[in-house]
């Protein structure tokens, strides 16, 4: 049994773009919007490593990240700690995202440009249904003076 | 807050959500049960038939009614190239059949490159994302603007597809996709479902394919050489029975003395000497890749050129008269012992003609229209015994080869002025 639910898999298709955020080895912070995160298993995701920014940097320093996805059918919000694991260059997870980053790219006429140089597989430590981070929506039972 | 008891909100929150789960479950599995089986059906619908046309129907029709795809299409493989094209669409206006895919452009060309399956939701999303990003590096001179978006076929604004490579123990027949412009509109189940529809469809459009091609291969092959017509087929040349247009050489041969011959012989002494006329022309034509038009007893048109482009048309007609004269001049030997009055007169002129499929359905034929026709079976006709007559166009192709003698200008029934021709005597350098 994983720690990633089913209902999170709509969150991870791109629709809504996602957050991660990382830190240096020395603690600075950094906060990132990103396309897609990919669900791997139950267990892991895979960020998609095209251009070498800050986040690729950092998680190879400090491993420790956090990211948000919203799910585009409940907007529904979670937070995922996770950890760095490994980076994979070819197998069936770096294939499925560089296929889809092909074909996206071919579309837009920057085949062979805009390339994924690796997928970067990370363990899921917890994952938290951000409820109060939900975009607000009309909420007709919230009870009086709850906070 | 356990004092809440049942009445906590989060509670009754978390209640309502599983409930929400187990409904959503359910119906998944009423769905996936329920199509299994018309699946069940279909894969027997599918495999009596060999149409091709039939079997994309019947594909097309079962991914929208079994599975509610409403936007589905079915592009198969080049047999030449790396090149998908557009065979049968549902559920687009216009429909756009024949639209071409390169192997490599869009999910669809990237699903037939890599052999795999993909599912994308967020289309939109990733080419809004991808532009803005290209957009930063044309500003930043990393990458030359431009870049034309590729043309594809299928919605506009699709933000889902999931496209399934149609393959047969490996090798891509085609790519079955199915769209939809909202996001996330396919999901796991939808992909195993697409897969069991895709593997009956690989193997039953693959069976239908293979059975049109032999179809289309036996017509071709009453035309066309087998090397040919497999060339045809495989798309390494035209279809010829189109109609085109293209400049040829024809020629056009017959016995002198025939008639008269097939008047006063046996019809089974006529049909021996036919046959061993046939047989040695036959050969000479295939060696000289000449297409053989028609026979018509002793006659015979071939033309250079068509179906497949060839060097030196002319240079070919020449030389096959010359090597048909040879042959025949051996085999008048045998028809002379046995009392037989024949010889061989060619005519051969150059031009353009309209070539294609000549008839009606039961009965086609390959043929070529065009004043060059009628010339080059003038010349036949004028042709004394031995004779390779050449028309002014031919013999310009090939006067550093041969030596000619002019025999013109010869009044030619169907031509409004006395044309100019030449008797090949031989090829220079021969005595």
């Amino acid at each position: 049994m994983g720690i990633l639910p089913d209902e999170i898999k709509p969150a991870m298709q791109g629709v809504i773009p996602s957050h991660v955020v990382t830190c240096s080895r020395d603690g600075a912070p950094n906060a990132t919007s990103i396309s897609q995160v990919y669900y791997v298993d139950p267990d892991h995701v895979a960020l998609s490593h095209q251009f070498f920014n800050k986040t690729v940097r950092n998680v190879r320093e400090n491993p420790r990240a956090v990211v948000w996805v919203i799910s585009p059918e409940t907007f529904d919000a979670w937070d995922l700690e996770v950890e760095y694991d490994h980076s994979e260059t070819s197998g069936p997870v770096f294939e499925a995202m560089d296929m889809q980053i092909e074909a996206i790219a071919s579309i837009v006429g920057m085949k062979g440009i805009f390339k994924l140089r690796a997928a970067d597989i990370y363990r899921v430590i917890s994952v938290t249904k951000n409820v109060d981070e939900r975009i607000p929506l009309p909420d007709i039972d919230e009870p009086a003076g709850r906070r | 807050m356990t004092a809440e008891g049942a009445d906590s909100p989060g509670l009754r929150e978390q209640i309502a959500r599983n409930q929400q789960t187990i409904d959503r479950l359910n119906r998944d599995l009423e769905r996936k049960s329920d199509q299994v089986r018309i699946i069940q059906q279909i894969s027997s619908e599918i495999t009596s038939t060999l149409d091709l046309d039939q079997v994309l129907e019947i594909v097309l029709r079962a991914t929208e009614r079994v599975l509610g795809f409403q936007h589905s299409m079915i592009l198969l493989k080049d047999l030449a190239e790396d090149t998908l094209r557009l065979f049968a669409s549902r559920g687009y206006d216009p429909t756009g059949v024949g639209a071409e895919v390169a192997f490599g452009e869009g999910v669809i060309g990237v699903v037939a490159e890599r052999k795999r399956m993909m599912r994308v939701g967020s289309l939109g999303a990733g080419i809004a994302y991808i532009t803005s990003i290209r957009a930063r590096l044309e500003a930043a001179g990393e990458v030359a603007p431009a870049g034309a978006a590729a043309k594809l076929p299928g919605l506009p604004k699709a933000q889902s597809q999931l496209a399934l490579p149609l393959l047969v123990k490996d090798r891509l027949v085609g790519v079955l996709a199915v769209e939809s412009p909202k996001p996330n509109a396919f999901d796991e189940l939808d992909e195993i479902l697409l897969r069991i529809v895709g593997n009956q469809a690989a193997t039953a459009i693959d069976n239908a394919r293979t059975y049109q091609m032999v179809e289309k291969l036996s017509r071709l092959k009453r035309f066309f050489s087998p090397q040919l017509a497999e060339l045809i087929l495989t798309g390494g040349a035209d279809d010829p029975l189109k109609t085109h247009r293209r400049e040829v050489t024809v020629a056009f041969l017959d016995l002198r003395g025939f008639t008269a011959f097939a008047e006063t012989s046996e019809p089974e002494e006529v049909m021996g000497v036919l046959r061993e006329y046939h047989a040695d022309m036959g050969k000479l034509i295939l060696e000289h890749e000449g297409t053989l038009e028609r026979f018509t007893g002793d006659g015979m048109m071939i033309f250079f050129n068509d179906p497949v482009p060839v060097p030196n048309p002319a240079e070919r007609a020449v030389r096959m008269a010359l090597a048909m004269r040879d042959r025949v001049a051996a085999l008048l030997g045998r028809w002379r012992k046995r009392g037989y009055e024949l010889d061989l007169g060619v005519g051969i002129a150059q031009g353009y003609a309209t070539i294609g499929a000549i008839g009606f359905e039961g009965r086609w034929d390959y043929g070529a229209i065009g004043t060059v026709t009628n010339l080059a079976a003038r010349l036949c006709g004028e042709a004394k015994p031995g004779q390779i007559l050449i028309a002014l166009r031919v013999a310009g192709e090939v006067e550093d080869l041969i030596e000619a003698e002019e025999v013109g200008p010869l009044a030619l029934k169907g031509l409004a002025k006395p044309v100019p021709a030449f008797n090949v005597v031989r090829l220079k350098g021969r005595v």
